[in-house]
């Protein structure tokens, strides 16, 4: 049976979201094609009617910056975000995470919104714009106009592959602010040499440093996979906020309650639970780390 | 259908495609373009990269429909390329000078082996010489760090990537780094190339997928859905009314002989009958129809009732008697072969040491993973192609390891004599002993006798993965004694090899793994007892070396 029969190349957000609502549940957007094409070939995903192309939609390929913040198209690929002077400036966990998805041919057609929509907690990608406490733009079309919502990145995840964006529905671009003095991020993951897509484990630090240096005035810490969703290290990053030095001891107790709220599990391809116990430790010390030398050089 | 419109090597298609073909297939079969090769089909293997619109992707899982308007690089096309941009090239002489300096280099520093990877290692590389001509060796595997190879082990790549760089700035093609013969000969002692490298980095070297032969058929393989199970009917009525099937094959359509085997005609061509399923492998019918899809959609439509039977998937438990027995019709049940070593008094062995140790150890099965799955293109004699020919006799393209064990076994199971059987080694991207058994050259072969038209079996990675024979599993219990000196004085060892269902080569390797327990040292006395085992597993073979890394190990 063909894994669908149509495919739509749509030049316009309204003119994709109008072929998605008249389609229903037959039809499925597509975007670079790595995470869906080899979801429906191994059945996970069922055979559809039609496919949509997110990627000849002109408007979903720019990185710009704009009134404070760097926008992102939904369509822009790994390559593209891994080289851009902008993200690397203002995101660089970003810059860190799109680069070490798959391989070049991978990084060359796989999305930052396909990514995203594909909700999976240990997605690299996601879990870099989600340290950079990154907003994802829903465009909803209800019949007749496009309206284009911001919204907190984490709001769009269901659960474990699961997003809840309706038939309607579409990511279109995600935005962070740009960097303030003092502030930086930094991505690392640990992954098996071959053979699985997804890390066994990946973590994001984004730091703002106060006092020259000396403490932490802001912190977004994200890890995954660490939860049905992509995962916020909260208690870890109060932790750090509420400190009034920056110093091994507050990182080792960061560190600690980011392990103690981390919902890990044992997955059979990739690693046990208590493996990724350890190195919640090792990954957030390496991130954190780098940020902090990366933020002082404001100083 | 949807129309594509799109630039393939400079020249402009207008083609009508299904909407759910892809790039690789529309280059491969619509094209003929068979130079970007498939190795796994889930973007992996990066042995299916093109350029399209100056960025490499996995031809394999990209829409074709994405290259609606572009301009896609392939294989075929990067000499002519590089000699349009670089007219002075190609006037100096040299016998290589047509080809981009990537090609030049892989085949001077001899980074093609079997030939597989190499399209899609041209392709990457040269999207890293597209922005630098200084790559460094970090540059070079991130830029290679998905595109695999089975052969090479890489060095002679990166060697290549680098030389060619150098060539493109200053002209030279640096030579590889050999050590110096102590005297040379014309052929022995030289950096020869390989006789068909220049086939190879072009693209133009023929793997069984390769030919494509007018009028084809396809076939799909049903295989069983159990371990271990009786057939007890096949309906196929359903399937074979569906449109474009042009027959589904079973046993019953076996004019000659229905078992084959390279050391015991134990392996059936399909189960049922008389010979139950011994495997998740093993086929049951074939399908054979207009399109690879038809075929495979109709498996589906093939009710098949079994008596499903207990399994015994473990080599020590094959040889309890309680046992299901696999093959009824052999005297000693489960076992294969029980091989033997003795040497000396055992006993004195021992009581001489000063040290014993005894230990258990598991060895994993292992996969050849060669990069280009089986194929076997089958053509009826008489048969007369426009682009192949006149063939005098049913002819099997294969890429075989050992194509004479094919023509027997083809002969045997239509019922022909050997000479009325043609083999025809094609080209072939990688075996490592994963190659030398029956993959579908049976099939292939009947199918195109009933049909009457040339019948293509391509097997995907999955199939192939599930039905073709491995390096055992082995369970190996040895006890060595030892002198205070390091001298060995006794070795027993009790070795259990994991066979499979069907003798394949397992008792030769057993064999090895037994006559090398001992690993290369002298001893006072031997005592190693191995057991080739029959089970409901995948049957087992060599892996390059006949075996030997498992006795290795405990060493
Ligand atoms: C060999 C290989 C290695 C990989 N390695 C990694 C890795 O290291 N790390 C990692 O995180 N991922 C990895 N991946 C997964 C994948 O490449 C990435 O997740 C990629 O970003 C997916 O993007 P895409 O554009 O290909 O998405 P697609 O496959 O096109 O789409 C994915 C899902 O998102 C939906 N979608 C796409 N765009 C939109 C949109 N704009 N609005 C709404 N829904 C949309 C689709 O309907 C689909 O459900 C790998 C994949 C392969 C094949
Ligand atoms: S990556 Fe396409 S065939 Fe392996
Ligand atoms: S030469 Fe690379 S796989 Fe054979």
């Amino acid at each position: 049976m063909p894994l669908w029969k149509e495919y739509f190349t749509p030049t316009t957000v309204a003119e994709a979201l109008a072929i998605r609502s008249r389609y229903g549940h037959d039809a499925l957007f597509v975007a670079g094609g790595t995470d869906l094409v080899l979801d429906m070939q191994h059945g996970n995903h069922a055979p559809v009617m039609a496919l949509v192309d997110v990627t000849t939609i002109g408007a979903l390929h720019q990185i710009v910056e704009a009134e404070d913040h760097v926008v992102i198209g939904a369509a822009v690929t790994h390559a593209e975000i891994e080289s851009n002077p902008l993200v690397r400036e203002h995101g660089t966990a970003l810059t860190e995470s799109c680069g070490v998805v798959g391989g070049p041919q991978v990084r060359n057609v796989g999305t930052i919104g396909g990514n995203v929509a594909h909700a999976l907690p240990a997605a690299d990608g996601t879990i870099g714009l989600l340290a950079l406490n990154a907003e994802v733009q829903v465009s909803t079309f209800d019949g007749n106009l496009v309206n284009a919502v911001w919204q907190p990145l984490l709001s769009i995840f269901a659960g474990p592959g699961k997003n809840n964006l309706g038939d309607n529905q579409m990511v279109t671009a995600f935005r962070f602010h740009t960097r303030h003095l003092g502030q930086a991020s930094a991505f690392d993951r640990i992954m098996r040499p071959q053979g699985v897509a997804l890390p066994i484990l990946g973590a994001a630090a984004n730091l703002t440093l106060g006092d020259g240096g000396l403490r932490v005035a802001a912190a977004t810490l994200a890890i995954g996979p660490a939860g049905p969703i992509p995962f916020r290290a909260t208690a870890a990053e109060q932790i750090l906020q509420d400190a009034v030095a920056l110093d091994d001891a507050l990182i080792e107790r960061a560190v600690l309650a980011a392990q103690e709220q981390a919902e890990l599990r044992t997955s059979k391809h990739r690693a046990s639970k208590e493996y990724r116990h350890e190195m919640v430790a090792v990954l957030l010390q390496r991130v954190l780390s780098r940020s902090i030398e990366r933020a002082r050089r404001d100083f | 259908m949807a129309a594509l419109t799109l630039t393939v090597n400079g020249v402009s298609h207008t083609l009508e495609i299904p909407a759910n073909r892809f790039l690789a297939e529309v280059l491969r079969y619509d094209l003929g373009l068979t130079g970007t090769k498939l190795g796994c089909n889930e973007a992996e293997c990066g042995a299916c990269t093109v350029i399209v619109n100056g960025r490499s992707i996995d031809s394999c899982i990209f829409p074709a429909l994405k290259a609606q308007g572009a301009d896609v690089l392939t294989i075929e096309g990067v000499a002519q390329q590089w000699v349009q941009e670089h007219p002075a090239a190609g006037t100096n002489g040299d016998e290589l000078a047509h080809l981009h300096p990537l090609q030049q280099a892989f085949v001077c520093h001899g980074a093609t082996q079997c030939g597989y990877c190499t399209p899609g290692f041209i392709m990457q590389s040269k999207t890293l010489l597209d922005r630098t001509l200084e790559p460094t060796d970090d540059e070079i595997k991130h830029c290679l760090k998905d595109t695999y190879c089975r052969c090479t082990g890489y060095t002679a790549i990166v060697s290549s990537v680098k030389a060619a760089a150098e060539k493109m700035r200053t002209g030279v093609l640096p030579l590889p780094d050999l050590p110096d013969a102590i005297a040379p000969l014309e052929q022995i002692g030289q950096a020869l190339p390989r006789p068909d490298a220049v086939d190879k980095v072009t693209g133009h070297a023929r793997y069984a997928d390769d030919y494509l032969f007018q009028d084809m058929l396809h076939g799909a393989t049903l295989r069983s859905a159990h371990p271990h199970a009786r057939i007890l009917k096949i309906d196929a009525s359903a399937a074979l009314a569906l449109p474009g099937v042009h027959a589904v094959l079973t046993y019953a359509d076996v004019p000659g002989e229905l078992r084959h085997g390279l050391v015991e005609y134990d392996w059936p061509a399909f189960a049922g009958g008389a010979y139950p399923a011994r495997y998740v492998g093993d086929p049951i019918a074939l399908v054979v129809a207009d399109t690879p899809e038809q075929a495979h959609d109709a498996l589906a439509h093939i009710q098949v009732a079994y008596e499903v039977l207990p399994a015994v998937t473990d080599p020590v438990a094959a040889r309890s008697p309680e046992a299901p027995v696999l093959h009824p019709d052999r005297p000693t049940g489960n076992l294969l072969k029980h091989i033997k070593v003795r040497h000396g008094d055992i006993d004195k062995g021992f009581a001489d040491a000063d040290v014993i140790i005894e230990r258990t150890y598991r060895t994993p099965r292992t996969e050849h993973a060669f990069l280009e799955p089986e194929c076997s293109v089958a053509v009826p004699a008489g048969w007369d192609d426009p682009q192949y020919g006149q063939h005098d006799k049913l002819t099997i393209y294969v890429g075989s390891q050992i194509p004479y064990a094919d023509r027997h076994q083809v002969a045997r199971c239509l019922g022909l004599p050997e000479d009325a059987v043609r083999i025809k080694g094609t080209v072939m991207g990688g075996g490592f002993g994963g190659k030398e058994d029956i993959a579908g050259q049976v099939h292939a072969a009947l199918a195109a006798t009933v049909t009457g038209r040339p019948v293509k079996i391509l097997y995907d990675r999955a199939e192939s993965l599930r039905f073709h024979p491995k390096r055992h599993a082995t369970l190996i219990r040895i006890k060595t004694g030892a002198k205070r000196d390091g001298r060995l004085t006794a070795v027993q060892a009790e070795l259990y090899g994991d066979s499979g269902a069907y003798a394949s080569l397992g008792e030769k390797v057993m064999t090895r793994a037994t006559t090398h327990a001992t690993g290369p040292y002298v001893m006072d006395s031997a005592q190693i007892d191995c057991y080739a085992m029959y089970t409901n597993n995948a049957p087992l073979r060599r892996v390059s070396r006949f075996w030997r890394h498992a006795v290795g190990v405990c060493r």
